[in-house]
């Protein structure tokens, strides 16, 4: 790494004009206060004198002591979620890899980015919920619609991600070894996926915390999972057991958090770190 | 331009910054097209043929290495034989034999001890040797190394110039070499191929001497004919 002093400033180097200062930033900062002040009056409640804060407690104080007989079902259930997200995301990634090597700008021809780009953005727009009521609306109200939604969704993710990552590699690595005679393939298996690899296990493993999260969402509209059963409660009013679903759900999504978070860290470490010859 | 190096020599390229050195190895190295004129080789079993052809044949050191930052250096060592293999035969991995060999090339360039760690973890001198041993394990017929000391203390500087020194007169490895350094391009070079400009972005040879008198015996055998 080279350390490079500028050259000092010039005492006689004029202040830059005043619309210097007028740039994407600053433009964008003022026109979200706009939108702010814009949104500010249309946010009101229902008008009535309601005590909230007594409303919260009440509701609150329904969630306690939580139904622990309903822990076995729940765990089953979670389970299942667990199995949803898993299979949703390992077929995401296999489907969006290819995708991403036709996004990323840097290995493919322009019309070819230009197309998968927008198919992704397009597949992005619609939420998991509605694309779990599509797959509902398909194959029925089963774990099978929860993976089809999922992998939609995670698709759109992942596609994206890798594209960007594959993007924001430096392919002279892989050009060089084309130049000493390797195939193209052999120069993306050696030059390329090794410092692609990383990225790749980084954001997979952050679309399978995802997916465990959104599986237990889409439940609701039926799609197989945890789901199902929060949302039989909340209809039924049974807050008691709702909360012992809720706090399996915490449990399994903290510790899901917290261990791909350290494990994305260590992987990504090696790459981070600046090549010291340039 | 129009000259033949013999086989096995070692040739310093020198000249002012900006004059065109690394481009002069790029194009010899056919990974860019010259302006005008060709590039020939002298191949086995046919008269002449382009770099692209022999490409597995031409060995690189790049100015900026161009190593895999994220893999081990005999990782990054065994890479520089990906030319003699098919695609099938390193989809699961390099030949064993191989593995064995790199380890004694980094061995030989000093970096035995750190043979398998990561290229991000090592310093710019290590990683230069390690460039310099991928490009060595190749077992090429040219070696193009564009300022392959650059990084290196004085010290590493001439174990890697008597080492490839030592290799191109023994395996016949003919070395075109940028050096900015007089001192070792006199120790070394065994011809020196200066570059001055020649006005309009391009470049001419000012000459091609020979830098000590009285080494030069052997035929031309596989020689870089250039003409531009």
């Amino acid at each position: 790494m080279k350390e490079e002093s500028g050259p000092p400033a010039m005492p006689d180097q004029p202040e830059p004009p005043w619309h210097s200062r007028i740039n994407v930033m600053s433009v964008t900062l003022v026109a979200f206060l706009a939108a702010v002040a814009f949104s500010l009056p249309g946010i009101h409640g229902s008008g009535r004198d309601i005590d909230y804060l007594g409303n919260l407690l009440r509701f609150l104080s329904r969630f306690f002591p939580p139904d622990l007989s309903v822990l076995p079902m729940t765990l089953s259930n979670l389970l299942e979620t667990v199995r949803i997200a898993v299979v949703a995301t390992a077929a995401a990634i296999l489907i969006s890899i290819p995708l991403a090597v036709a996004g990323a700008r840097n290995i493919s021809p322009f019309w070819l980015v230009v197309t998968t780009r927008m198919l992704l953005n397009g597949v992005r727009t619609v939420p998991s919920l509605i694309w779990a009521l599509f797959a509902v609306a398909i194959v029925g109200a089963n774990p099978m619609a929860g993976v089809i939604a999922l992998t939609f969704y995670s698709i759109a993710y992942l596609g994206k991600f890798f594209a960007d990552a594959f993007e924001s590699l430096d392919s002279e690595v892989a050009q060089g070894m084309r130049a000493i005679g390797a195939g193209a393939l052999q120069a993306v298996q050696f030059g390329f996926w090794p410092t692609a690899k990383p990225l790749v296990w980084s954001h997979s493993l952050w679309m399978l915390e995802y997916n465990i999260r959104s599986a237990a969402i889409i439940g609701i509209v039926g799609a197989g999972g945890i789901g199902v059963q929060l949302y039989g409660y909340a209809d039924s009013r049974s807050w008691d057991k709702f909360a012992t679903v809720l706090i399996c759900i915490l449990v399994v999504v903290t510790v899901l958090d917290f261990t791909g978070e350290a494990i994305r860290r260590r992987i990504t470490r090696k790459v981070t770190k600046p090549i010291a010859a340039e | 331009m129009d000259w033949v190096v013999p086989q096995g020599r070692f040739v310093a390229v020198v000249g002012p910054s900006g004059v065109g050195k690394s481009t002069f190895l790029r194009v010899l190295a056919g990974i860019e097209k010259p302006a005008e004129g060709r590039v020939e080789y002298g191949c086995p079993g046919m008269a002449t043929c382009g770099p692209r052809q022999i490409q597995p044949r031409i060995g690189m050191v790049f100015q900026n290495l161009r190593l895999v930052v994220n893999d081990t250096l005999v990782r990054n060592v065994m890479c520089g034989r990906l030319g003699r293999y098919s695609t099938w035969r390193t989809a699961f991995g390099f030949p064993r034999s191989d593995r064995r060999e790199a380890l004694e090339i980094l061995r030989r360039v000093g970096l035995g001890p750190r043979a398998h760690a990561w290229v991000a973890e090592t310093s710019g001198g290590e990683q230069q040797r390690a460039a310099l041993a991928r490009a060595l394990f190749q077992e090429p017929g040219a070696l193009l190394a564009d300022e392959p000391i650059s990084q290196l203390d004085p010290a590493s500087a001439h174990m890697a110039l008597s080492l490839i020194k030592d290799e191109a007169h023994r395996r016949g490895i003919t070395v075109l070499c940028v050096l900015h350094d007089g001192a070792m391009v006199a120790k070394y070079a065994d011809y020196v191929l200066h570059l001055e400009p020649g006005g309009e972005g391009a470049w001419r040879v000012r000459e091609m001497k020979q830098a000590q008198e009285g080494t030069i015996s052997t035929p031309l055998l596989e020689g870089a004919a250039v003409r531009a």
